[in-house]
């Protein structure tokens, strides 16, 4: 398959090392997200070095360990079971709750975005529905670049799409949020009475450098990317969990292992990564340690799938499923939430806190819960009709995946 | 004062060398000759447990233990 336009011609790095080497260094900024600024501009994706780190020092709030205990209690628990209850609506004449697995991540994942971005009124299958599907279309418009469409009318619709999402659910929210911070500031409520959301937190600290529509930007983002690699995953964790009980049906009995489980989310985003490729451009002429020459300006991609499957790092197994695998040195997720300064701040949400030094346990994060849940509702393959790929994605993301909730 | 309960560390392996940590508390953390992070007091008085929790939220890759 061709690559998009906008990266035929430039440099490819595509083994680990040089990956990496790209992404740890300061002689490169963010390159990526050039045509889809309206959407993603000025977000903590497309700012760079100092800029950076002041706006991930103001959003760090939202990743300390009590306030991702906090979600996975309080949020993330809840919103599964609520959306495994809703699936019983589906149950057929013979008595077996079916879904679609996809579609019923995708909407959980819509309801924990929507909070930590702090989006109110995502609660009903209807509004979760209509929320999910506007983030799908700014998700659109946020990686226009990789549109086979008319870049320019892509961008116009979703802009239109825009606003009707600021209408229905944003302009009402961050209304909500403006009245709790005057309340909070005049001492007629406490802190501990404000949303613990990102909206909550740039109108608590606003910058009078930003735009006023920069929240809007930032809150797209969040909603976008916090729920792509889970709900990329999770289809493909499951396959992969199916086939490995058929070859090791000794393990069948650590689909409720939660270190098990966590190992093998781990494979699924290092085999199948939400975001295949990221640009940077050298801010300097930069000679790599391979000898590779970029020069002062220069975009350059790195492709995460074949890094992520570079046998000299994970072994000569490397593009096969291995939740037992050990690759010393590297995160065993390799660059499925990118690298350097531009490290996904949501990381922990997915993948869980690992157990710190205060002897904490920490989180399981995303992946974990909610596999383990589905386990416990007796998810199984429909044996009526396969999983299968979309054919709207360039990437191996599943576009439906029918399953049987056995003990629903 | 060094404290025990504070026994801060940098994992090599998982860090990438932003100097963040550096940013936040130079007088903790240093960027080594590796360019990665490194640490100059491992067991730092518990004026610095503030500090240290948000370096430890702050790194990108999440890279600092204490």
């Amino acid at each position: 398959m061709e690559p998009p336009p906008h990266i035929v011609g430039i440099q490819h790095f595509v083994d680990y090392k040089s990956v990496d080497e790209i992404l740890k260094s300061k002689d490169f900024r963010q390159g990526s997200h050039q045509e889809s600024q309206p959407f993603f501009g000025g977000s903590l994706l497309t700012i760079d070095h100092g800029e950076h780190f002041d706006r991930r020092r103001l959003e760090a709030p939202l990743f300390r360990k009590e306030a991702l205990e906090y979600y996975e209690r309080e949020e993330l628990l809840p919103l599964i079971a609520k959306s495994l209850e809703e699936c019983e609506r589906n149950r057929g004449e013979d008595g077996i709750v079916r879904a679609d697995l996809c579609l019923l991540v995708r909407n959980m994942l819509a309801r924990i975005s929507a909070v930590t971005t702090g989006i109110d009124g995502v609660d009903t299958p209807e509004r979760t529905d209509a929320f999910r599907t506007y983030v799908e279309q700014l998700g659109t418009g946020a990686t226009v670049e990789w549109s086979t469409e008319d870049h320019g009318e892509v961008i116009d619709r979703i802009l239109e799409i825009r606003a009707g999402f600021v209408e229905e659910f944003y302009g009402p929210s961050v209304e909500r949020r403006r009245e709790l911070i005057s309340a909070f500031q005049a001492g007629d409520i406490s802190e501990n009475d404000l949303p613990r959301d990102l909206l909550t937190l740039m109108y608590l600290h606003w910058n009078d450098d930003w735009d006023d529509e920069l929240p809007l930007r930032e809150a797209t983002l969040y909603t976008v990317a916090s729920s792509q690699t889970t709900t990329h995953a999770v289809p493909h964790m499951m396959m992969h969990l199916h086939e490995w009980f058929e070859a090791h049906p000794e393990d069948f009995e650590k689909r409720f292992d939660r270190e098990f489980l966590k190992r093998a989310g781990h494979e699924a985003i290092r085999l199948h990564l939400p975001s295949p490729a990221l640009l940077r451009i050298a801010l300097k002429d930069v000679v790599l340690s391979d000898g590779t020459e970029i020069a002062e300006g220069e975009r350059v991609a790195c492709l995460f799938t074949p890094a992520n499957r570079d046998t000299s790092v994970f072994g000569e197994d490397a593009k096969s499923f291995d939740p037992y695998r050990e690759a010393d040195g590297v995160k065993p997720w390799g660059f499925a939430f990118g690298g350097g300064e531009h490290t996904c701040i949501g990381r922990t949400l997915v993948t869980g806190l690992s157990a710190r030094t205060d002897g904490d346990e920490g989180t399981d994060g995303t992946l974990v819960n909610i596999a383990l849940a589905l386990f416990e509702a007796g998810i199984e393959l429909d044996p009526a009709e396969m999983p299968a790929f979309t054919e709207l994605s360039y990437h191996d993301a599943y576009g439906t995946f029918p399953v049987i909730l056995r003990n629903l | 004062m060094s404290n025990p309960e504070l026994h801060v560390k940098i994992d090599k392996l998982i860090c990438q060398g932003t100097g963040y940590c550096v940013r936040l508390e130079p007088e903790i953390f240093v960027i080594g000759d590796d360019d990665l992070g490194e640490v100059l007091i491992d067991k730092p008085d518990t004026k610095y447990a503030d500090v240290l929790e948000e370096a430890a939220v702050l790194c990108p890759t999440r890279a600092i233990t204490y």
